[in-house]
């Protein structure tokens, strides 16, 4: 118990000197900007020698060099011919085969080496176009609804909706939903509201449910239990989403019906739904973290004579809890992302949740939205989708590098402990 | 550990039996009105039942549970599965009389399952807070802490708040100042009372508090079957005592449990520990009732229709099950364990699945002989057209049909040539060499690369390459003599093993090369001969049956017969013979398999049926499963499948493979292997994790953004396979990444010291190491994406009913300018089994559940082959790791 809360206590002073540390950042950006203009075509130098001897190693051959030139004129050639041209694509790719295969009769190392830098090349490479892609298909919207994307629903008397006092920041949208990007009504907010409710849900199920699982496969199952239990859950998370969605589609909602006197989809489900669809990964990354606490600090505990339970309270779990929150971290993000699900219980309804916490309401998430909305849309509502897609991105990639960070302070805390 | 520490002793002196029971019974109690609670929470049983139909509910539970713990006291008893934890027996008794108890009540007594919940709920309340007191009062042994802890006080204050605010706005009315008071009041007296007694006391009380009251107000019925609370006036639902009732029973089964569970081992540390114990386990009974009953729910409302018209031949299905049979046989050869009983008990559990087999194929074989059918009729329920529900007649059906299709044959050898050749390993450098084997094989290598050339011309350039004549000249003679010479190296192979005056054993070592190559040449020159058959249209005959076909069973009748030749050598021979003779049985088994394959892929290039005798290889053979292998079909009596759909899904599958599991893995033995550990790799890291978690729909997106504009500007399965490698190549990369930082750093030095270079080292030690768990993750992956629907959506929306398959093999054209081939097919869009899924429920009211039911069960079927395949082989070689 203590050792959690001193653990909460020092994450929140962390979280507390963030503005501290970033504001000393923004400081002392002018200065690293000027290092890093001096510094710079030392940088290229270096980059550029770094380059050639990954490809072409520190002492090659004249063919080898003209080899690895050949191979980077012929994939640049690809790149730019699909990005461009696509039916022109098929002729650089014969002349990148053949010359593949002429390379590796004579010099397979060489080869191999560049194609697997390649290969890295191309894994980054889709990174940043989907970024840029989906950047630049919202931009046009951002630029011109700005923050009309986010404008509060009106109620039946034309009032604006209350939303956390932020009517004096956001404008009043058109309609109960004010979504209607026909006539420039491109709100976001009801669907963004929609997946905070869900995600929030999601949470307080697979969250507890979540690290009681872990601590069961890590630290309490036996050998043959958890060999049992841990492919039980991998396969809860191969389920896939659209089959959660068919159950939910074609029985929980008259479930709802008959035992919640409702009109049938609603928050409670989508949320219990996504929930379970969340809670292997709560599971497996949380067992991780608490598996990865050292032996020796257990055998402590125990040699002092707790009780394996005391241990598990005292020990494992608040030195793994960085590890644990990250794995509620991925947990929302996969809560956040979950599409097929959602769309497929509260597919009609599109107004803003009435009154704000009800549960028992429906509307689409950001998720569904752009999965419902896609097939039949004009090209204004495309746009507005894709700004869609980065509020999607932007989170769940911020979730996703904030828990490996947590994860990756948890390993060094670990080491200096062990 | 944990169950030794269960059972290290009786916690509790031996005086205090009666206590003992009686807690282990309350646990057990509390146990069965959980599962009560999450049977009524999900409406499998009802609120309502009552009389005679719930003691007929009880009678079944208890036969059930007699059941269980009969079987495992029996085992416990012949000491095959030792219960030796008191708790656990004392548990195992207290359901037994428990149950005995609930059976006896209902028969005896009318009540309704809410009455009766209530009144569990209430003897669970009285037992536990006698135990406080008796624990209070001395009349027990045990070793209360002075207080119950902060962790019980705060957990309790919360439960408090929560059931006072309940309490206080709907049985005393909304007014919000009963409702706020009520709630603080009922919170801060539970944490008061959980802080300020002492631990035994201090647990028990509030225990049986809330407890008992949940438990009387269900069982006075103050909140019922007809109960309804609206929270708000403009809220849209409402709690019905129908959700109420069993979430009141399952928190105070759960509150319950910790407390008998405290109470029984005597609170103190080992009383915490118990109880949370008993938590976690009933949480991880729930999570794994959760996922079986997701599968089993899907299975039961999708397998009738799913198997509508399901006919099988018995000869198909033998050829079906071989494979299983081989790996039934393997899983039997595993080794045992020594212990007496336990290893009779572990054999019995390895040779049943052999045996299940060989029944089965027993049976298929009577029905192949004898000319009977077997059949289960069963009705199946269609939405026509989405008008109305209609009933059609069906049935499960295994003919005697002695016909096989190509298929099959390719599908089920292929596996048992991969799986022999995976026994068999090499052969090279074994025995004596011979010259002229040697140039042999050489020859053989050449025709068959020659062949190969001749192959591409005639495929490119249509019968007659550059104005020559080649085919309708040369081909019948070349594809005989093709053939001819195959025949006469699998004969010298089996000849090589019958000339001689020494042993068996003796020849079969010394000749082994001629072996090799007499079988791996036969079925070279066989393929090309079948390849060469095709493209150039010419089929050498036999009377009325075709050469090829007819000298691959005589090829595949020697193969076998070396396999059994050396089988039967390797019985009595020594360790060294033995072994090399077990290889070539091993190479024998995998070349008749593929004799059998080369006959197969005949009959499926040419398209005419091959048999001899009664027995035939057939194009479309007697396996008819309706739901996988018909598409849509309007209008008609019966309504087809969803072929599309399972095509579809299998060529983006490859297609996604093919594009992820090069870079993935490429990527990855780059980061690892050559790439300085540093900030771009940790950058590439960071970035590839990001990329895993995205959402799915993000990257249809971006399909839609980027690949579509540039593939024809339309839907196309292209796109939806590009996408689908977007989202497989994170996890290929992350996986192959695990796997090749995991092989041990002394492989690479080892390798290093023997001068062997960087990329060697890579190539022929990390690699193969990493091998076993790249592929994992990629299985893994696979069924991941698999079922993937959102992106799918986005890049290539399928319509409900498609009546027609993509073609993608039959859409690849060869054209005389570059890029040489073209494929119109991939180009179009097609269904997939999650849109399939998907459309069902677009559909709305016109869509058939029936059929939306089918697919999500073959939909889960295939994504969890997917995931049990993967699963299986880590472990398999996690567990093979560990032992060397």
């Amino acid at each position: 118990m203590d050792g959690i809360v001193s653990r909460l206590e020092a994450g929140l002073a962390t979280l507390l000197a963030l503005p501290l540390r970033f504001m000393s950042w923004l400081v002392g950006l002018p200065r690293r900007f000027a290092q890093f203009l001096t510094d710079l075509p030392h940088n290229i130098r270096a980059a550029a020698l770094a380059t050639k001897r990954v490809l072409f190693g520190a002492d090659s051959a004249l063919e080898e060099v003209l080899l690895g030139l050949a191979l980077i004129v012929a994939l640049g050639a690809i790149v730019f011919t699909f990005l461009l041209q696509s039916a022109l694509t098929p002729y650089p790719l014969v002349v990148f085969i053949g010359i593949v295969a002429l390379g590796w009769r004579s010099y397979q190392a060489r080869t191999a080496k560049i194609l697997t830098v390649f290969a890295t090349a191309g894994t980054v490479l889709t990174l940043a176009f989907i970024t840029y892609f989906l950047f630049e298909k919202a931009w046009t919207p951002l630029v011109d609804f700005g923050l009309e994307l986010l404008a509060i629903p009106v109620n039946e008397q034309g009032q604006t909706r209350w939303f956390f006092w932020l009517d004096f920041i956001l404008p009043q949208g058109e309609g109960q939903t004010g979504w209607d990007p026909h006539n420039n009504h491109p709100s976001l907010l009801a669907a963004a509201w929609a997946t905070v409710v869900v995600t929030v849900i999601a949470t307080l199920v697979a969250g507890p449910l979540g690290l009681l699982g872990a601590l069961f496969i890590a630290e309490i199952a036996s050998d043959g239990l958890r060999e049992a239990i841990k492919p039980a859950v991998e396969i809860l998370a191969g389920i896939p989403s659209i089959v959660y969605g068919f159950i939910g589609f074609a029985v929980l909602n008259s479930f709802m019906q008959d035992a919640f006197l409702d009109a049938g989809a609603s928050f409670l489900i989508a949320g219990l739904v996504v929930g379970i669809m969340a809670l292997p990964t709560v599971v497996s990354v949380a067992e991780d973290a608490i598996t990865a606490v050292p032996k020796s600090m257990r055998d402590g505990a125990i040699a002092m004579g707790a009780t394996e339970w005391q241990t598990m309270k005292s020990i494992s779990v608040p030195a793994a809890i960085s590890g644990i929150s990250a794995a509620v971290i991925l947990g929302i993000g996969r809560a956040i992302g979950e599409t097929m699900a959602v769309a497929a219980i509260m597919a009609g309804g599109t107004t803003f949740a009435r009154p704000l916490f009800d549960i028992f309401d429906q509307s689409v998430t950001l998720t569904s939205r752009i999965a419902i909305s896609y097939g039949s849309a004009s090209s204004t509502t495309l746009e507005v989708l894709f700004v869609a897609g980065v509020m999607l991105f932007i989170i769940v990639a911020g979730a996703s590098i904030v828990a490996q960070y947590i994860e990756r302070r948890l390993g060094h805390e670990l080491e200096a402990e062990a | 550990m944990s169950e030794g520490y269960v059972g290290d002793r009786a916690l509790v002196s031996t005086e205090s039996n009666f206590y003992d029971w009686g807690l282990d019974a309350t646990i057990a109690l509390t146990i069965v009105s959980f599962l009560l609670g999450l049977l009524t929470l999900v409406r499998a049983v009802s609120l309502g039942t009552s009389g005679v139909a719930l003691a007929e509910f009880f009678q079944f539970l208890l036969v059930l549970v007699v059941g269980a713990i009969g079987i495992v006291g029996l085992f416990s008893w012949l000491n095959v599965v030792p219960v030796t934890a008191t708790r656990v027996r004392g548990v195992g008794l207290g359901l037994l009389v428990d149950l005995v108890a609930l059976a006896a009540l209902t028969a005896m007594v009318e009540l309704s399952m809410a009455t009766l919940l209530g009144l569990v709920l209430v003897v669970q309340a009285l037992i536990i807070g006698t135990a406080g007191l008796a624990s209070w009062f001395g009349f027990v042994d045990t070793e209360p802490s002075s207080t119950a802890g902060l962790l019980a006080g705060a957990a309790f204050g919360l439960v408090g708040l929560l059931v006072g605010a309940a309490l206080g706005g709907t049985l005393l009315g909304g007014g919000s100042l009963a409702y706020y008071g009520s709630a603080i009041v009922v919170g801060i007296g539970f944490a008061a009372l959980t802080l300020g007694l002492r631990e035994d006391i201090g647990t028990t009380l509030p225990v049986a508090l809330l407890v008992g009251t949940l438990g009387l107000i269900i069982a006075t019925g103050a909140i019922g079957l007809g109960w309804t609370w609206k929270p708000g006036p403009r809220i849209d639902g409402a709690f019905t005592g129908q959700v109420v009732v069993p979430l009141f029973v399952l928190l105070g089964s759960i509150v319950g449990s910790w407390g008998a569970a405290k109470s029984r081992a005597g609170y103190g540390a080992r009383g915490r520990q118990y109880g949370a114990y008993l938590t976690i386990y009933l949480n991880a009974v729930m999570i794994v009732a959760i996922m079986v009953s997701i599968v089993a729910f899907v299975t039961q409302k999708g397998i009738i229709y799913a198997f509508h018209g399901f006919t099988i031949g018995a000869l198909s299905a033998i050829v079906v099950l071989t494979p299983l049979v081989v790996l039934a046989l393997n899983f039997a050869r595993s080794k045992a364990g020594t212990n007496e009983w336990h290893a009779g008990a572990r054999q019995f559990i390895r040779i049943a699945p052999l045996a299940a087999l060989g029944s089965l194929v027993a049976l298929l074989v009577f029905l192949l002989v004898s000319g009977e059918t077997f059949d289960i009729p069963f009705t199946y329920t269609v939405w026509i057209e989405g008008r109305q529900a209609e009933v059609l007649d069906s049935a499960f059906l295994i003919t005697s049909e002695p016909t096989v299709g190509t298929l099959l044959v390719v599908f089920a050898g292929g596996f048992l040539v991969w799986y022999f050749l995976r026994r068999y390993g090499s052969l090279r450098g074994v025995g004596t060499r011979r010259d002229r084997v040697t140039s042999i094989e050489r020859w053989v290598g050449l025709t068959i690369g020659a062949l190969f050339l001749l192959v591409l011309a005639l495929a490119v350039e249509g019968k007659a390459p550059f104005g020559v004549p080649v085919a309708t000249t040369l081909g019948t003679p070349l594809v005989a003599l093709l053939s001819l010479a195959g025949l006469g190296l699998s004969i010298a192979a089996l000849g090589s093993l019958l000339v001689g005056d020494d042993p068996v054993a003796n020849r079969g070592y010394d000749r082994a090369q001629i072996l090799r190559v007499g079988i791996f040449g036969g079925l070279g020159l066989l393929v090309t001969a079948t390849v060469l058959e095709h493209v150039a249209a010419a089929t050498p005959m036999v009377g009325p049956t075709s050469l090829v076909p007819l000298i691959a069973t005589v090829a595949a009748v020697a193969s076998l017969s070396v396999a059994v030749l050396t089988a039967a050598a390797a019985r009595s021979a020594s360790t060294e013979f033995g072994r090399v003779l077990n290889r070539e049985s091993g190479l024998g088994l995998a070349g008749a398999a593929g004799f059998v394959v080369i006959a197969a892929l005949h009959v499926a290039l040419t398209g005419v049926p091959f048999s001899l005798g009664p027995v035939s290889i057939g194009i479309t053979g007697t396996l008819s499963w309706p739901m996988l292998m018909q598409a849509y079909i309007p209008l008609g009596a019966e309504p087809g499948g969803i072929l599309p759909a399972v095509v579809g899904t299998v060529w983006l599958v490859v297609g996604a493979a093919i594009f992820a599991i090069p870079l993935g893995v490429g990527a990855a033995i780059f980061l690892t292997e050559y790439a300085e550990q540093g900030r771009i790799t940790a950058l590439v890291e960071i970035a590839t994790n990001s990329l895993w978690s995205t959402p799915s729909v993000v990257f249809g997106l971006f399909g839609a953004a980027f690949l579509i504009p540039r593939l024809g500007s339309k839907e196309s399965i292209l796109a939806g396979m590009l996408t689908l490698g977007f989202m497989l190549l994170p996890l290929v990369l992350i996986t192959s990444r695990e796997a090749i930082k995991s092989v041990p750093t002394e492989y690479r030095d080892a390798s290093a010291a023997l001068g062997v270079s960087q990329w060697e080292t890579v190539k022929s030690v990390v690699l193969p190491a990493a091998l076993p768990g790249v592929i994992t993750g990629v299985i893994l992956g696979i069924g991941r994406v698999a079922g993937e629907t959102a992106p799918l959506i986005l890049v290539m929306s399928g319509t409900l009913n498609s009546t027609q398959a993509i073609d993608v093999l039959g859409g690849f054209q060869f054209i005389a300018e570059p890029p040489f081939i073209y494929n119109e097919a991939l180009l179009e869009a097609t269904a997939a089994l999650p849109t399939q899924v998907w459309a069902v429920i677009a559909a709305g009211v016109s869509g058939s559940p029936s059929m939306g039911w089918a697919s999500a069960l073959i939909l889960l079927i295939v994504v969890l082959t997917f995931y049990a395949v993967g699963i299986i082989m880590r472990t398999f070689f996690r567990r093979k790791l560990n032992h060397e």
